[in-house]
């Protein structure tokens, strides 16, 4: 019996296009995401090859003075792209995954922005995550949307519920074959990215395969409550496309949209404005003022005292340090209302499936706003370390030749934040379960009397 | 009455019958109202704070003391990108787009802090704008509205009927269109003197020419682009044997349409050509400047050949016998090389992201929804060009900020280098204000329409393909 209902199932044609049509975009995912992961160890490669021949010709350029030497070099610092990063691409298309600065002052320089397209950015990327949360769900709603109401509109049903003592174990088999149509496409698509893209076998590949799973067992439920009320055809579609519209272009657009007008950013302009004043005012003002602020920030340099020069670089630095210790408070209130910005639209997701598993995905490949602002917090500490590291050295006017150069290679970062198995299941838990149960309840009601 | 106006009144009177179509309307002049409100809070909250800041820069820039024109070279300026006033009708690549550049001699710095960067992944759901609403939910509603207005007849069998008494395949084609369009246009109509009237409330009462006919041709297009639509759903419901598997063919219709095309365009274009990375970039406009000439180096060619011939014509035997300061000539000199090979590179990797969007621009051959996005947003101001345009000003004024500064030095400053104890050299501060403040100058709308001709071809082709399949299955089409 079950034998025969799915070989009818496959073997109709739109079923079969449908099927391959999933394959065939998942595959399609694999390929974008072998590119766009080969770009970014690409420009990782890159950015180490540069760096060295740029110290390199620096250093020839400025060899007696380190002060002047430290004003030209940059320092890069990598945000590490992982295999699994290709399944979700997330915002790092947005944001660069490469951070590079020179000691002076740091506001000026952590925000720059990576070269775009913004009509890439806007149409957005067809990596698995999109194939997964868009394109998934509306096959599942396809294969599904009619599996009662079509018997029941050519009067196939009666028979059937003639015949068939247990009704309701039919419908679950019904729904049973195309689930496992879908996942096995999803499996698939998943073994062929596993080895196309590398991807370890770990515990973030099984959180991504489990929270794909309950994301499709999510859209089954949907429609299975769906075909609970016994509808026809038509309504059922229409209903179904409504949910998938509802949860994929209208909710993200108005929770995103409260979101940025909940916590709106004018620090960031704010802060860039500030830390420019704030260091080149120093230039006009008497030095004293500006070197007590900076012993006070670092009193270990108290040991040196400010050269009789008009010009020294220690002063120097001492007023690129004002610049971002007078824009300091904007700064602070920029990167709290950025942390509130995320752990509220994390919140908020968890009560839109889609929503839900998209930033979870980003969350797993590392891809997400979460991801840019622990690496932007560690180009703060990483800044801050040449910084503490050459500060000495240039206000004790320490030979450049006494440096070994070649030995400044590009850092990475690699952000292995453990992400929560609870919350991320929990959430498409719930809701699968709250459907399942209410469309038992109505096929008990109902099943026989249809 | 003509049969096809008959046809049309008989539609529309139906339609309003339908009590899910008001549950429908009102929940989309529910979103509409959330769109509008959201599109005229972010513009004018974005006006108010680049506006605010822009004021502050240039105090800031007018207010420095007597200083050397270099140091107010690097002190810059800063160009915030104001938002147009159809911003609030079509979002566009708004939230893509950097919002504050630094400009600064020597240095073309990144257009940074965008919407995108400060936001999670929610935003590449997309945003809803009142355009974004009526290019993606619109169709979608006519869909719905359109799918059952010939199956149905068909199923019931009155469209036997219909056709017995001498209505023509055509005419009912036509009829029901007309119907269908005058559906739409009960909630277009409205929707389009909403944001008229938004859109004049944040003129100042000076609304130019350039702004009306945006917006006069932004109506007329998405009038055009749900007329299509209409009849498309008119289309497909007459060729279906049943409303089940017209609506099934529709909603397929729709989502290639306006979710996977879109997007399958533009990463076909951005596979295919590739863009380079911001490191190849740098480096590539880096390595031609060195090769153009090494102003660091005392022995680089080029430069020893400008040195050379000005103490020809000055008859000096070293620099600081010129009778103007030689370091301001060698930096105009640089900016002037560095400023050009920057314009070349950049302009080539314009012509990347041009090839890359190639596909989703021809693509509106294929798929209407292309081309209304692409000619809304021109139109709005809201587009690729209008960046591109917004960066290319502030280079141009980044360039003149320099040079001004750069001539300052070469006139008012002694070509003498002071010692180590001397103060530095100043001029006065009145020099300031003889850079002008930056001000975005908006295209005006005829150089915006001309990157948009293979859109204007579309619509023009859309037109004539649905007429042509009008007469076409008034032909071949039957009754069962």
């Amino acid at each position: 019996m079950i034998k025969l209902a799915f070989k009818n199932f496959i073997s109709s044609n739109g079923v079969k296009i449908g099927l391959l049509f999933l394959l065939i975009t998942g595959l399609v995912s694999v390929i974008i995401g072998k590119q766009f992961l080969e770009k970014q160890t690409g420009n990782a490669a890159e950015a180490a090859v540069f760096q060295k021949e740029h110290i390199a010709r620096n250093v020839q350029y400025h060899p007696k003075e380190i002060g002047l030497l430290l004003y030209y070099i940059k320092f890069s610092l990598i945000n590490e792209t992982k295999p699994i990063n290709s399944l979700s691409i997330g915002q790092r298309d947005v944001n660069s995954s490469i951070q590079s600065v020179t000691i002076r002052g740091l506001e000026a320089q952590k925000y720059d922005a990576d070269l775009q397209n913004p009509s890439n950015l806007l149409l957005g990327n067809i990596d698995f995550s999109f194939v997964l949360i868009y394109l998934f769900p509306l096959f599942i709603i396809a294969f599904t949307y009619n599996i009662i109401s079509e018997e029941k509109e050519s009067g196939t049903w009666k028979v059937a519920a003639v015949q068939s003592n247990n009704l309701f174990g039919l419908v679950l088999r019904l729904f049973a074959i195309r689930l496992s149509a879908i996942i096995v496409t999803l499996l698939v698509i998943l073994l062929v990215a596993l080895v196309v893209l590398n991807i370890p076998v770990d515990g973030r590949f099984f959180l991504l395969l489990i929270m794909s799973f309950l994301y499709i067992l999510f859209w089954f439920g949907v429609s299975f409550w769906i075909a609970s009320l016994g509808k026809s055809s038509s309504y059922n579609a229409v209903l179904l496309l409504s949910v998938w519209i509802s949860l994929i272009v209208i909710l993200p657009a108005v929770v995103n949209s409260y979101l940025v007008s909940k916590y709106p950013v004018p620090e960031a302009l704010e802060t860039t404005v500030k830390q420019r004043k704030g260091y080149h005012e120093k230039w006009d003002m008497d030095k004293k003022p500006t070197m007590d602020q900076f012993y006070a920030h670092y009193p270990e340099f108290k040991k040196f005292p400010l050269p009789e020069a008009e010009f020294s670089w220690l002063w120097y630095y001492a007023m690129q340090q004002a610049g971002d210790d007078d824009a300091s408070v904007e700064v602070a209130e920029l990167r709290k209302k950025l942390g509130l910005r995320n752990t509220a639209s994390i919140g908020i997701a968890r009560f839109i499936p889609t929503v839900h598993m998209q930033v979870q995905l980003d969350e797993i490949a590392k891809s997400g706003l979460t991801n840019q602002l622990a690496f932007m917090d560690q180009t703060s500490r990483f800044h801050e370390k040449m910084r503490l590291y050459f500060y000495p050295k240039i206000f004790s006017e320490s030979a450049v030749n006494n440096e070994n150069w070649a030995k400044f290679k590009v850092e990475t970062f690699s952000d292995n934040t453990p992400v929560s198995l609870p919350g991320a299941i929990a959430p498409l838990l719930v809701f699968t379960l709250l459907l399942a149960a209410l469309g038992w309840v109505n096929f008990r009601k109902n099943i026989y009397r249809w | 009455m003509i049969p096809e106006l008959l046809i049309a009144r008989h539609f529309w009177n139906n339609a309003f019958k339908n009590k899910a179509l008001f549950i429908l309307l009102v929940f989309i002049v529910f979103l509409l109202s959330y769109a509008a409100y959201t599109g005229w809070t972010s513009f004018v909250d974005q006006n108010e704070i680049t506006s605010g800041f822009q004021n502050q820069a240039r105090q800031d820039w007018l207010d420095n003391p007597d200083k050397h024109p270099h140091r107010m070279a690097h002190y810059g300026h800063f160009a915030f990108r104001p938002k147009a006033p159809l911003s609030i009708f079509d979002f566009g690549m708004e939230s893509f787009f950097g919002n504050t550049i630094f400009l600064e001699a020597h240095k073309q710095n990144a257009v940074n802090f965008s919407q995108a960067g400060f936001s999670t992944s929610m935003l590449r759901f997309g945003e809803i704008s009142i355009a974004q609403i009526l290019q993606i939910l619109l169709p979608l509603l006519i869909f719905f509205l359109g799918f059952g207005s010939i199956a149905s007849e068909r199923e019931n069998g009155t469209l036997k009927i219909i056709l017995t008494q001498g209505i023509s395949w055509k005419q009912l084609l036509i009829g029901k269109s007309l119907g269908m369009i005058q559906v739409t246009m009960a909630l277009y109509l409205p929707v389009m003197l909403a944001t008229i009237l938004l859109w004049s409330m944040l003129q100042n009462g000076s609304i130019s020419l350039d702004q009306i006919l945006r917006l006069l041709l932004v109506s007329l297009a998405y009038f055009i682009y749900l007329a299509i639509f209409c009849v498309i759903a008119i289309l497909i419901s007459a060729a279906s044997k049943t409303s089940k598997s017209a609506l099934v063919s529709l909603i397929g219709l729709w989502l290639a349409l306006t979710i996977v095309l879109p997007r399958a365009s533009q990463a076909l274009g951005t596979y295919i050509y590739p863009a380079p990375s911001k490191i190849t970039f740098q480096t590539g406009i880096e390595n031609d400047i060195l090769k153009e000439g090494d102003s660091h180096n005392p022995n680089d060619p080029h430069y020893k050949n400008i040195k050379d011939s000005l103490l020809l014509a000055h008859r000096a035997d070293s620099v600081q016998q010129l009778p103007f300061n030689y370091s301001g000539f060698i930096m105009a000199e640089g900016e002037k090389i560095s400023a050009r090979i920057y314009d070349q590179h950049f302009e080539k990797l314009l012509e990347v992201y041009q090839d890359q969007n190639s596909f989703s621009k021809t693509m509106a051959f294929f798929n209407p929804f292309m081309a209304i996005k692409n000619l809304s947003m021109t139109l709005s101001g809201t587009d690729y060009n209008a960046y591109i345009d917004f960066q290319r000003q502030a280079e141009a004024y980044r360039y003149a900020m320099a040079q001004k500064m750069n001539e300052l030095q070469i006139k008012y400053i002694s070509n003498k280098k002071p010692g180590p104890s001397d103060k530095p050299y100043i001029i006065d501060q009145k020099h300031w204000q003889e850079v002008p403040e930056f001000q975005y100058r908006p295209t005006g709308i005829s150089a915006v329409l001309k990157t948009e001709v293979i859109t204007f071809l579309a619509f023009i082709f859309w037109i004539t393909a649905l007429i042509c399949i009008i007469q076409l299955m008034s032909k071949k089409l039957n009754v069962n």
